[in-house]
């Protein structure tokens, strides 16, 4: 099958693109080169005047595994208000708008011209259950981040100096037996100790049991992913999550990586100072400046939309915090398997709120404070900052400030104070949006047939109309490709398609095997061999798709 | 004669990995495993038949499934029960319910849904297995003995010395049941009982709420054996609070674990303290949530004009039984049915060991998942998802085999009418 997208205008930053009238040829599931004069497509569409990018990916988004499942359950007025019948190509419908549930969340993403995302908190214990769950959300390619720093069996080893090298290995068996992507630190070494009865745990503060700080688990771990030469670096959802004040933890979080890279996760959740009446005010400009200087750092933002939605975390000691907070008044918490846990607080932002009102504009802050778009990624942390529908509007407000003035206008009246935002004048360009939401994203996570349109690409295209209401723009593409089949036409889905599982395996010595599969039978009461998911087990026998990796020395 | 060690249990929601089955020409046979359930529901033949039977005469596997699609197709109030399949195969019934407006829900759902009510309504704190094992320093069990239905519950996640308390102890109290022998044997000096000594039959909720008044420091004065209980839970470091709905008696056994997670939270203010909410044989937990990850909704879920729609009430099995002309019912697991009267049809999965009475309209032999067939499983505390590998071949299908293969005829069909233009 040849197709022919002739005459859009390309934006494909990765290769130099920037609104380039040019013709697009796919056949079968890749981009291909202009076949020459005497090739004849089998489909030709014509997209004079359009927008033509990648598709688009979202590094960090909550839409698989047992938390998000937790979610639904407690969610169930929500699911109950918000029901969809299954369309004629196949997708099955469902339920949910801030925890939709497989196909839905697949539908959703596809009709805004994503044709990825990825789970950025997958644990060991529950990673069988999360892929089963990503195999079933259709159109989108996946990959889930393990969570590590809080495992006993790692802190273990941290506290009995079994050194780098033993570290790296188990680093490298865990990402192996789970079919991970990435490695993602949630509140290093906190929910372990939160099992232990602490309720908070600083950067420099010994854990209760073990006696390992916060910083040396994630240097620990930042170091391991930079060795093993991991795609992505090392996925940090720091300490003190929502805690007035923070901006101070995070800023000596950036220190602690000392130069190794590292992608601080949701930042706008640890921007906070505490200046003001209120002892709250927004750490935006310093974490903005900071992070512009030192460009081995990567960040996504996890801005707050107004509205209801649910929070679900493995930082159970934050959420623990947040449980009085709730709304409805309903919440849960799980601790998990000598593993990590898990929290689900339901959540509603007010703009008449004066800490909700504040942390949308220190959102925005960041995101117009932060120079390079190819370190900065487009999330709301799905859930939790509101669910990833919002991405078109936040798209708006970041490319048309005359919007955001009268958006600021609406909040309440305390908090513009309190925050830059007003005085801020940038307004990002198509280009910038192309990176932020394909190119970057590729480039950060290793997907080198991703995010760009170049021969040999996966045939994932998104085409829209140039409208003045970017809003409008980015919720309803014209056209939508992946894997070469189109799956979206204005804005309504035609055929049915599946993505892939996206990991990496980057080899390890197994003589580590011997003692996590002590570990195993002594604590986990589990034979190792059980807890290793194959390659056959992934998408109904697909298989993933494997991503190299290169080992590095640190200098 | 081969032997296959550390084989997966699908059975009772456990997940133990540690099953020794040997295998000759006539089957497969387990080495004693201290698990009645695994003892029995391991021992398979080899020679079984393979063939369906319609109206109890044997016909091709083709032809039932045919006939399954036509019934299906047709039915005005169909639904999908037992649900007793491992993932792929509930996934199957789940697109089957969606494409001919069934409900669903699993044969053992009952237990489920006290836990699930409270969830909903309030949330919870809970833990694992592991975490049990490896944390707890005082064991609550409320009700009766959950190894009843959980056998090696307390040899595998309790009798092993706990990794992280200090000195390894811990205490075992039983809150308004009785140990079985097996429990008293594996637990030895740890158990105590409570609540029992006044009333032969004590009532489970007056119990509970006699203990969360001793923890709000409002206690009767002849109640000082539940205010030092009350004192154990606050001076613990990691209490869990153990129950298995499915045993609870009495009306609204929901509000016994309500009352329940209400404690948890109370204790877990300044110490450490999470429940363990235990239901899920049979997949249970696993159907309940490829429901959820796939509708949105737990089980009892049914479909309107596509949509899916949930109701705990009007769809459990029994009550649907009523209306169903059609019914489903999924058993894969073990060749055992309960006794159930429907006026509908029935469609019957099962292992092809299993007796029915009354013989049902259909009957098409499956499987069993972790004998016949790789298949996953979820594990009674939620979290832990196995996979379950195949030991033999009988030339027996799996369920999402089946119900695939209904799904196609229920296609030609649909396409048949259209090119007739019906």
């Amino acid at each position: 099958m040849l197709t022919k997208l002739a005459g859009g205008r390309l934006f494909d930053p990765a290769n130099g693109r920037h609104g380039e009238v040019a013709d697009l040829w796919l056949r079968d599931d890749r981009i291909t080169a202009d076949p020459g004069p005497g090739a004849t497509p089998d489909a030709t569409y014509d997209l004079t005047g359009k927008v033509v990018m990648a598709g688009a990916i979202d590094i960090h988004s909550h839409i698989a595994g047992g938390k998000v499942n937790l979610a639904r359950l407690l969610m169930g007025e929500e699911h109950e208000h918000h029901r969809f019948a299954g369309s004629p190509c196949g997708c099955g419908g469902g339920s949910g708008l801030a925890t939709p549930s497989t196909h839905t969340t697949g539908a959703r993403y596809i009709e805004m011209g994503f044709t990825a995302a990825f789970e950025p908190a997958m644990l060991g214990s529950n990673a069988r259950h999360a892929h089963m769950e990503m195999g079933d959300i259709p159109y989108i390619d996946t990959g889930g981040y393990l969570v590590l720093g809080s495992d006993d069996f790692l802190l273990d080893l941290i506290a009995t100096n079994a050194g780098q090298a033993a570290i790296n290995d188990y680093v490298a068996w865990m990402l192996t037996a789970t079919q991970s992507l990435a490695v993602k630190v949630v509140n290093p070494g906190g929910i372990n100790a939160f099992k232990f009865n602490a309720r908070t745990l600083d950067l420099d503060e010994p854990g209760p049991y073990y006696g390992v700080t916060p910083r040396t688990v994630l240097t620990v771990l930042a170091r391991a992913v930079y060795e093993l030469g991991l795609p992505h670096p090392l996925h940090v959802h720091g300490c003190n999550l929502g805690v007035p004040g923070n901006v101070a933890t995070t800023l000596d979080t950036i220190q602690a990586a000392s130069g190794l890279p590292m992608h601080m996760t949701h930042i706008q959740f640890h921007s906070y100072d505490n200046e003001g009446d209120r002892k709250f005010s927004s750490g935006a400009a310093a974490l903005a400046e900071a992070v512009n200087r030192t460009p081995t750092l990567s960040v996504d933002i996890g801005q707050v939309m107004f509205g209801q939605t649910v929070t679900a975390s493995a930082d159970t000691m934050a959420q623990r915090h947040t449980a009085p907070l709730a709304h409805p008044r309903k919440w849960l918490a799980m601790d998990i398997e000598c593993d990590a846990g898990c929290g689900v607080v339901p959540f509603r932002y007010r703009d008449n709120s004066y800490v909700n009102a504040l942390q949308w504009a220190i959102g925005l802050e960041l995101f117009l404070l932060l120079d390079d778009p190819w370190r900065v990624f487009l999330t709301t942390d799905h859930p939790n900052g509101a669910p990833f529908t919002f991405y078109p509007e936040l798209i708006r407000l970041l490319m048309d400030r005359d919007y955001r003035l009268a958006k600021l206008a609406e909040i309440h009246p305390d908090a513009p104070a309190h925050t830059t935002l007003g005085s801020i004048t940038r307004e990002y360009t198509l280009a910038e949006i192309a990176v932020m939401t394909r190119a970057a994203p590729s480039r950060i996570l290793g997907l080198a047939d991703r995010g760009h349109l170049a021969p040999g690409a996966s045939a994932d295209v998104t085409v829209y109309t140039d409208r003045p209401d970017r809003r409008a723009m980015f919720e309803r593409p014209d056209l939508v490709f992946k894997s070469g089949r189109l799956v979206v036409r204005d804005g309504t889905l035609v055929a049915m398609a599946q993505g892939c599982t996206h990991v990496v395996r980057p080899g390890f010595d197994d003589l580590i095997e011997r003692r996590i599969a002590r570990h195993f039978d002594e604590r986990l009461g589990l034979p190792i061999k059980h807890f290793r998911i194959r390659d056959e087990e992934i998408r109904h026998g697909a298989g993933p798709i494997l991503h190299p990796c290169r080992r590095r020395e640190v200098p | 004669m081969t032997f296959h060690p550390e084989i997966l249990c699908p059975f009772c929601g456990l997940g133990c990995g540690d099953i020794g089955i040997d295998q000759d020409d006539s089957g497969i046979a387990p080495r004693p495993s201290g698990c009645p359930q695994a003892d029995r529901l391991f021992r398979r033949p080899m020679g079984v038949a393979t063939d369906a039977r319609m109206a109890g005469t044997p016909v091709p596997v083709d032809q039932a499934v045919a006939e399954a699609a036509r019934l299906l197709g047709s039915a005005r109030a169909p639904q999908i029960a037992g649900l007793a399949a491992d993932v792929e195969g509930v996934l199957a019934a789940l697109t089957l319910a969606a494409r001919i407006g069934a409900t669903v829900d699993h044969e053992r759902s009952d237990a489920l849904f006290r836990n699930l009510a409270v969830l909903r309504r309030f949330g919870w704190s809970v833990t694992t297995l592991a975490e049990l094992r490896n944390r707890c320093d005082l064991v609550l069990v409320v009700g009766p003995d959950p190894a009843a239905a959980f056998p090696r519950l307390w040899e595998r996640w309790v009798a092993p010395a706990p990794a992280f308390v200090p000195g390894g102890d811990r205490s075992v109290v039983f809150l308004g049941g009785e140990p079985l022998p097996e429990t008293v044997q594996c637990l030895a000096g740890q158990i105590e009982t409570q609540g029992m000594e006044a009333d032969p039959q004590p009532d489970l909720a007056t119990l509970v709420t006699r203990l969360r008044t001793a923890l709000a420091g409002r206690t009767a004065s002849n109640d000082a054996r539940m205010a030092e209980l009350a004192a154990r839970l606050r001076a613990a470091r990691y209490a869990v609070v153990v129950w298995a709905a499915g045993l609870f008696e009495g009306p609204q056994p929901d509000l016994i674990v309500e009352a329940l997670v209400r404690l948890v939270r109370t204790v877990d203010g300044t110490t450490r303290c999470a429940g363990l909410p235990l239901s899920g044989a049979d997949n249970l937990i696993g159907a309940n949530q490829a429901c959820t990850w796939r509708t949105g909704f737990p089980l009892r879920t049914g479909f309107e004009a596509g949509a899916p729609s949930h109701d705990p009430d009007r769809f459990a099995w029994r009550t649907r039984l009523r209306d169903a002309d059609v019914t489903l019912w999924i058993s894969a697991f073990r060749p055992e049915v309960p006794e159930f009267g429907t006026s509908g049809s029935v469609i019957m999965l099962a292992p092809p060991e299993t007796a029915i009475t009354p013989e049902p309209a259909l009957f098409i032999p499956v499987g069993t998942p972790g004998i016949d067939h790789a298949g996953d499983v979820f594990r009674a505390d939620s979290v832990v998802a196995l996979h379950a590998g195949a030991l033999i071949d009988r030339g027996l299908p799996s369920v999402a085999d089946v119900i695939g293969r209904m799904l196609v005829a229920l296609e030609q069909s649909a396409e048949t009418q259209e090119a007739a233009g019906c």
